[in-house]
């Protein structure tokens, strides 16, 4: 265990850490209390409607028989401490946040549109102090439970949770959902033994135990003790989004090697060109993989602010590739078309374009719910769904939860997700369009359907990766996003307001890669005669860093000309000043 | 970017910018004064007698103006246009003609790999040289050098941006090629008879075409180096060892392979066909390879310098060196936190924070940072013998060491 502890520890998101201290244990036993007296699920499906109905069923039977045995089991494996992030994070935000929801009954679940996950947040802080909040102890304590799972994201596991409790979760942190895409391919293997398991623990009250068993999947769990030997693959599969990539990876790769091997046998050219296709995805998966290991690199004297922007420069990249791709796949059609090429052999193509297909649609499913705020409707409602039968559509519902506490810890938005869901996407419709095509031909005859198909999709393609070229194009060109402008010109005005500074030069300040709206920077602070340099100094900074800027401050005396900043001043204004008017 | 839609009065540059201020005479909604006449309390103009007297009216704290615009205005394609010098307009042209000849060879390549294979890479110069003539133009504007608060460092970072998106060509184009060779030999594992009368006819129609190819893929690039100076900023970062002692252009590792696979190229149609037909797909290889290989590094490159690292000049090894050397100065007690990082091609920032020891006087903190500066410069601003330079703006927090 200790070994495994100390592995991870470094790769985790500072966020989480914060978190776990702050959860009360009093939570759990209440929460236990209500479990055994049976009160809560009737007052649940009074507040709620049916789907709330289907979780509580669940858990309740579940909890009771495996509750021991299995919570037991599963509790060496929380070895990752990112579980107990996940644990800390939700408590607090969640307890409130699910009164809240429970209040407002089921109908407030259907109004809500998607919040953004820091609005939903403050509304469950100012629930806590209501009084309705006292009402319903009751009714956070099965938030609560919901919230570990969210956590837990993992699939299996946590999908009895999740559905308990999904409600409150839905409600309040739509963005939670995003990530819980990424376990799906994990989770299918071992998914329903254990998820009575996980639930029962927290019934409990280990939470902590489960909410670690309940991060990742089965699958993970069970191999991960094996990776400790080697680091690489281990702070792989310790991150949600790496982990992710690297099953999917895995299955691409796998998919490649069968299909390579087939299409040498049968000597079958449509094989042999889909398995170069396929080694091509897996080489920007690969490259995804990578820049996702690496935002996880502290910083060093090489990389003064960290590898934050790797993820970034990695969407970048794949944007740029998909919109290549495109124009390529246009330009073949083109060709197509002019020469009037038949396309032959429509069975095989049919065929593997096909199984091509179930690969992308398991890719799309596993990174698809990323970053669209949208889907977290979708996922919730699913959950409750499946979550008696299928395992699938659980992995979906937990995984929300997970991402939120993690997509927080970061940043807003991951370029390298969503570089990547768009690769496998455009790769899901080029699958698409070569079946409907093959289907088209076989029943006309005319050989253009296909080049047709593939410039409507290259066009889909090419509109899909602009807003994403265009995003991290910005955040590389370290451009301050426009929110952030405004009130950094009022923090600037600010700086001249300090006593003993006459004026300041040069200020640069861009955005800090580490989330949140804080900036990093520089500027040069001219103190007035008489005043202390350091104690000026010491006032700019403590200004600075209320408002959330880190920056290097350099002092100089007024009428001390010999920086290069007043050097700058000098050239730079004048012609500044005759160019404008 | 240049988009139409945004800032239609923006160019600073632009002769016949439209004048930013507005002269007409404006009628200012006159309710609320009118709602007032019946209820006028007290002064409503500080500059009667009484409210002068009495300060009733303060006037609020005096604020400079800020340091910085907000922002500056992106020009529109037409202001770009008009903004256009002579010898810009004509390197503008040159720069549409090396893209008409990269389409050229691509087309006229027939079935010839290795011509083709040679037109991707003409079309890589093509792109730079296009991003070269973009840069320059924008250099007419001031949003291109300023920086403001939007963009705290000018847009030039986005030449090293359009430079890391050819090299992401570079890669593509190295696989694309790769996996059409592939093919190709796939094809032909698979089917002999067929394949090797298709070859035939390829020959006969590529062979005189090649000639004209490769000769117009060397001029292009002969006139881009020289006249464009393409490729210059991005190989003074790379600075390939093996090709470093070559002369001039050559030494430059983009125009070394285009020149040198044009000419072999141009000497494919004296071999026999046999030979013909595995030289062309071999040569193909190779190029692929060699675009592979110079994509990684151009990649590699610039991607240092988008995730604000310094890998110039030995980066790692050069800066400890300088470190060093700082914390040997006298009165500095340690150096609290370094960053070294390269902005774009010409600009580098060095932000220090240092904690001197006790007791220093001031006149000598401003030559200490000075000494401190000009370091910097001297040693990492490879000023001398390159020609390039590479200005460093070094920033030096001082706080006075309390613990002694």
């Amino acid at each position: 265990m200790d070994t495994s502890y100390s592995l991870p520890s470094s790769a985790l998101p500072h966020a989480h850490r914060a978190h776990t201290r702050s959860q009360p244990p009093s939570l759990n036993n209440t929460w236990r209390m209500t479990v055994s007296s049976d009160s809560l699920p009737s007052q649940l499906e009074d507040d709620e409607d049916g789907c709330g109905d289907h979780d509580h069923d669940h858990d309740h039977g579940h909890s009771h028989s495996h509750l021991r045995s299995k919570g037991y089991s599963h509790s060496p494996p929380p070895l990752s401490p990112s579980f107990l992030h996940a644990h800390s994070y939700s408590y607090p935000h969640h307890g409130r946040s699910g009164s809240q929801a429970s209040n407002a009954s089921a109908t407030m679940l259907q109004e809500k549109p998607l919040v953004g996950g820091i609005e939903s947040r403050s509304q469950g802080r100012r629930n806590r102090y209501t009084p309705e909040g006292i009402d319903e102890t009751t009714h956070n304590h099965a938030h609560n439970h919901t919230h570990s799972h969210d956590h837990s994201h993992d699939h299996d596991h946590d999908h009895d949770h999740d559905h308990e409790h999904n409600h409150n979760h839905d409600k309040h942190f739509p963005s939670h959902l995003h990530s819980h895409s990424h376990d799906h391919s994990h989770d299918h293997d071992h998914d329903h033994d254990h998820h009575h398991d996980h639930d029962h623990s927290h019934g409990v009250g280990t939470s902590t135990g489960h909410s670690h068993g309940s991060e990742r999947s089965l699958f993970t769990r069970a191999i991960l003790p094996y990776t400790v030997g080697w680091p690489i693959l281990y702070s792989i599969l310790a991150e949600k989004d790496s982990r992710r990539i690297f099953y999917f990876m895995t299955l691409n790769f796998g998919f490649m090697i069968i299909q390579a091997f087939y299409g040498y046998v049968t000597d079958s050219l449509g094989l042999l060109s889909d398995s170069i296709h396929m080694f091509f995805d897996c080489v920007a998966l690969l490259v995804g993989l990578l820049a996702a290991v690496m935002s996880k690199w502290p910083k060093s004297q090489r990389f003064p602010y960290g590898f934050g922007k790797v993820e970034t420069l990695s969407g970048f990249a794949n944007g740029i590739l998909l919109m290549l791709l495109s124009v390529e796949i246009a330009f073949e059609a083109f060709e197509r078309l002019w020469e009037g090429t038949q396309t032959k052999r429509l069975g095989e193509l049919f065929v593997v374009s096909s199984l091509g297909l179930a690969v992308n649609l398991v890719g799309m499913m596993a990174f698809g719910h990323h970053h669209h705020g949208h889907d977290h409707g979708h996922s919730h409602g699913h959950s409750h769904g499946h979550s008696h039968g299928e395992k699938h559509d659980h992995g979906c519902g937990s995984h929300s939860g997970h991402s939120h506490g993690h997509d927080h810890g970061h940043d807003h938005e991951n370029e390298n997700m969503r570089g990547i869901y768009l690769h496998v996407l455009a790769d899901t419709l080029g699958s698409v369009s070569v079946i409907v095509s093959t289907v088209l031909t076989s029943f006309w005859g005319w050989s253009g359907w296909d080049p047709l198909a593939s410039c409507f999709i290259a066009t889909l393609i090419f509109l899909s990766a602009q807003p994403l070229v265009f995003s991290s194009a910005k955040r590389l060109l370290l451009t301050v996003p426009e929110g952030v402008e405004y009130n950094l010109r009022n923090i600037l005005a600010g700086i001249g307001q300090q006593r003993g500074v006459v004026s300041y030069a040069t200020p640069k300040f861009w955005m800090d890669d580490h989330g949140g709206e804080k900036l990093l920077g520089i500027v040069h602070v001219t103190v007035a005669r008489g005043a202390a340099l350091e104690d000026t100094k010491d006032r700019v900074r403590e200004y600075l860093l209320k408002e959330g800027i880190d920056a290097v401050i350099q002092v100089e005396r007024d009428g001390d000309n010999g920086c290069w900043c007043t050097r700058g001043r000098a050239l730079v204004n004048p012609p500044q000043m005759s160019k404008q008017f | 970017m240049i988009s139409e839609a945004e800032s239609p009065q923006g160019g600073s540059q632009a002769p016949a910018a439209p004048n930013p201020f507005n002269f007409q005479t404006q009628v200012i909604s006159t309710t609320p004064v009118k709602s007032n006449v019946g209820q006028r309390r007290g002064h409503r103009y500080k500059h009667s007698s009484v409210s002068a007297q009495h300060q009733i009216f303060q006037e609020p704290p005096p604020r400079p103006p800020p340091v910085l615009p907000a922002s500056l205005p992106t020009p529109t394609l037409k202001e770009a246009w008009k903004s256009l010098q002579r010898d810009q307009r004509m390197r503008l042209y040159w720069g549409l003609c090396h893209v008409a000849i990269a389409m050229f060879i691509f087309y006229r390549s027939g079935g010839s790999l290795a011509a083709m294979a040679l037109s991707h890479l003409v079309f890589f110069d093509a792109g730079s040289a296009a991003v070269c003539v973009v840069v320059d133009v924008l250099g007419n504007f001031e949003v291109w050098r300023r920086s403001s608060i939007r963009h705290p460092f000018g847009l030039e970072r986005a030449e090293i941006l359009a430079g890391f998106a050819m090299s992401i060509f570079l890669l593509f184009g190295g696989f694309d090629l790769l996996s059409h060779n592939l093919k190709h030999i796939l094809e032909s594992v698979g089917d002999h008879e067929a394949h090797h009368e298709h070859e035939h006819a390829h020959d006969h129609v590529s062979a005189n075409s090649l000639d004209l190819v490769s000769a117009a893929a060397i001029a292009s690039t002969l006139v881009s180096a020289y006249g464009l100076k393409n490729h210059a900023r991005i190989a003074k970062v790379m600075r390939v060892s093996y090709l470093a002692t070559l002369p001039s252009i050559l030494s430059n590792p983009f125009h070394f392979f285009t020149l040198f696979f044009s000419a072999l190229i141009a000497l494919l149609p004296l071999l026999s066909i046999s030979l013909y037909d595995w030289l062309d797909r071999l040569i193909c290889a190779v190029i692929s390879l060699a675009m592979f290989s110079l994509g990684m590094r151009v990649a590699v490159a610039q991607g240092l310098m988008l995730l604000m690292s310094y890998g110039g000049n030995r980066g790692d090894v050069g800066v400890s060196a300088v470190l060093r050397e700082i914390e040997s100065e006298s009165g500095i007690a340690r150096i609290d936190g370094a960053q070294f990082w390269q902005v774009h091609y010409g600009l580098c920032m060095a932000n220090l924070k240092v904690i001197i020891t006790n007791g220093y006087d001031e006149l000598a903190l401003g030559k200490l940072r000075n000494r401190i500066s000009t370091l910097i410069q001297n040693r990492l601003g490879e000023g001398y013998g390159n020609g390039g330079n590479v200005r460093w703006e070094v920033t030096v927090e001082t706080t006075v060491d309390t613990t002694i």
